[in-house]
C-alpha cells in the first residue's frame, strides 16, 4: 500500500496495530506517535538493533513507521 | 633548566619575593569602608592575590619557572623583573587575575523563595527537581504545594504523609531541619503489576516559605497546554543540567519500561523529548522538572531517560503530560 500523509487518528489506529505486530518480532522499548512535516507517523523504539534476518514493516495501513534504537529506560 | 633547579629557584624566590609582596597586598585590604564586621570578616581572614610560582615543562626534560600574576599592578613590577633576572630569563610569565572555585549553580543551592527548577527531595533520597507550584482545588484552601515525582518526594511509595522534604536535597547538602521546606502531602502510587501513567507527588510548603512561580532564565508560565502534541520546541530547568532546550519527538508513547529501585515499571501515554542541541535534555537529578513550550505553557513533568537515541545521540527524556498529573493529584497549577 502506498504511504501517504496520515492524520492523527490514522496514526492512532496504526499504533494499536503496531502494538500487536512489533512485540512479536523485536524487543520493543515503547510505541508512540511522532509528528512529521506533514502528517503523523508511528514511532517504534527498540531496546537493541534487530537481527538482520528480522524484517520490520515500514508502514502499517498506510501510516509510516519510524524506528529508533533507544536502549532501556531508567528513572532519573 | 632541570627540574630540581627550577624547584630550588621556586623555593628561594617564594621567600625572597612572593611572601613580601603578599604581605604588602594584605596590608592594603585593612582599609575598608564602615560596614558590619560580619560582612567584612572574610577580607581580614583570607589570603590576598599577588604572585604565584610553579613549574612549567618546555620540552621532555627541560623545565622553566612559571610565574602567575594575580594583580594587574604587579605585571610590570620590580618583583617580576627580579624573578626574571634570577631565572636568567627562563620564565613563563602570565597574568591570570582572580582565580575562583567552580561556582555551584543556583539550582543546586538553597533557594528562598522556593524556585521552579531547584534541587529538592525527600529526606531519604539524593535529590530531584522542584517542578512547579500548585494549590488544592478547594477555593478556600490557600495553602501552596509543589509538584515533583513520586520517586523524588515519596521515595517510590516508601514515604508517608508528613515526611520531611528538603530544599536543597541531601545530595546538595540539604539537611533537616535547616532545609526543611515542606512535607509530603500525597502521591500517585507506582504500580508494579499494571501500567502506570504518572510518577508524581506533591509536598505542602511550610509556613514562611514563599513560592516564586517565575522560571528563572525562561520566564513566567502562561498556563497549561491543551495538547502536548502541539508545538514541538520545549525547555526546562533541572537540578542537574539547569536550563536545556528540547524537541518533542513522540507523544502518546505506550509500553515504556522504566527501571526503578522497586523493579521495572511500565508506563503509558508518555511524551518523549530529545535534546535540541548537543546535550541531553535531562539527566539524573532532573526528575520532576517542568517542561514548557515556546509559549511558556506547562507541558509535562520529567521522570526518566533512555540509554541512547535522539538526533544528537544523547538519549531521550520521558515525561508525563501535566494535565493528567494535575487531575490525578487534584491540584491546580499556580502561574
Amino acid at each position: 500500500m502506498k504511504t501517504s500523509i496520515s492524520s492523527l487518528e490514522q496514526a492512532r489506529a496504526a499504533k494499536v496495530r503496531a502494538k500487536e505486530v512489533f512485540p512479536r518480532l523485536v524487543d520493543v522499548a515503547g510505541i508512540g506517535i511522532t509528528r512529521l512535516d506533514q502528517g503523523y507517523a508511528v514511532k517504534v523504539n527498540l531496546e537493541r538493533q534487530p537481527s538482520p534476518e528480522v524484517s520490520l514493516p515500514g508502514e502499517l495501513d498506510g501510516v509510516p513507521i519510524h524506528i529508533e534504537i533507544t536502549g532501556g529506560a531508567h528513572k532519573i | 633548566m632541570e627540574l630540581d633547579s627550577v624547584r630550588e629557584l621556586k623555593a628561594s624566590l617564594t621567600q625572597a619575593v612572593v611572601v613580601p609582596v603578599a604581605t604588602r597586598a594584605a596590608s592594603l585590604c585593612y582599609s575598608v569602608a564602615a560596614q558590619p564586621f560580619r560582612n567584612a570578616l572574610p577580607d581580614f581572614q583570607t589570603f590576598h592575590r599577588s604572585l604565584a610560582l610553579g613549574v612549567a615543562r618546555r620540552k621532555k626534560n627541560d623545565f622553566t619557572l612559571a610565574v602567575r600574576i594575580q594583580q594587574r599592578l604587579l605585571e610590570n613590577s620590580s618583583e617580576v623583573e627580579r624573578i626574571r633576572k634570577r631565572a636568567r630569563g627562563e620564565v613563563d610569565v602570565r597574568y591570570i587575575g582572580k582565580v575562583g572555585k567552580c561556582a555551584i549553580p543556583w539550582y543546586r543551592q538553597r533557594q528562598r523563595p522556593l524556585r521552579i527548577g531547584c534541587s529538592v527531595g525527600h529526606f531519604n533520597i539524593t535529590a530531584g527537581t522542584l517542578g512547579c507550584f500548585v494549590t488544592n482545588l478547594a477555593e478556600n484552601d490557600r495553602s501552596f504545594l509543589f509538584l515533583s515525582n513520586n520517586h523524588v518526594l515519596a521515595n517510590e511509595n516508601r514515604a508517608k504523609k508528613g515526611d520531611a522534604i528538603l530544599q536543597p536535597g541531601v545530595a546538595d547538602q540539604g539537611t533537616d531541619p535547616s532545609d526543611l521546606v515542606g512535607s509530603l502531602e500525597r502521591f500517585v502510587r507506582l504500580q508494579k503489576d499494571s501500567s502506570n501513567r504518572i510518577d508524581a507527588a506533591v509536598a505542602l510548603i511550610r509556613r514562611g516559605f514563599d513560592p516564586e512561580p517565575m522560571i528563572k532564565g525562561i520566564g513566567k508560565i502562561s498556563g497549561l497546554v491543551a495538547d502536548p502534541a502541539e508545538g514541538k520546541l520545549v525547555s526546562k530547568v533541572g537540578r542537574t543540567t539547569g536550563p536545556t532546550e528540547g524537541r518533542i519527538s513522540a507523544f502518546e508513547v505506550d509500553d515504556v519500561v522504566v527501571g526503578y529501585d522497586m523493579g521495572n515499571l511500565k508506563f503509558d501515554n508518555v511524551v518523549e523529548i530529545e535534546g535540541a542541541k548537543d546535550e541531553p535534555f535531562a539527566q539524573g537529578g532532573d526528575s520532576g522538572s517542568l517542561v514548557v513550550n515556546e509559549d511558556l505553557q506547562a507541558v509535562a513533568l520529567v521522570f526518566a531517560t533512555s540509554d541512547v537515541g535522539g538526533k544528537n545521540g544523547k538519549g531521550l527524556t520521558y515525561t508525563n503530560p501535566l494535565g493528567p498529573v494535575l487531575d490525578k493529584l487534584e491540584v491546580r497549577l499556580v502561574y
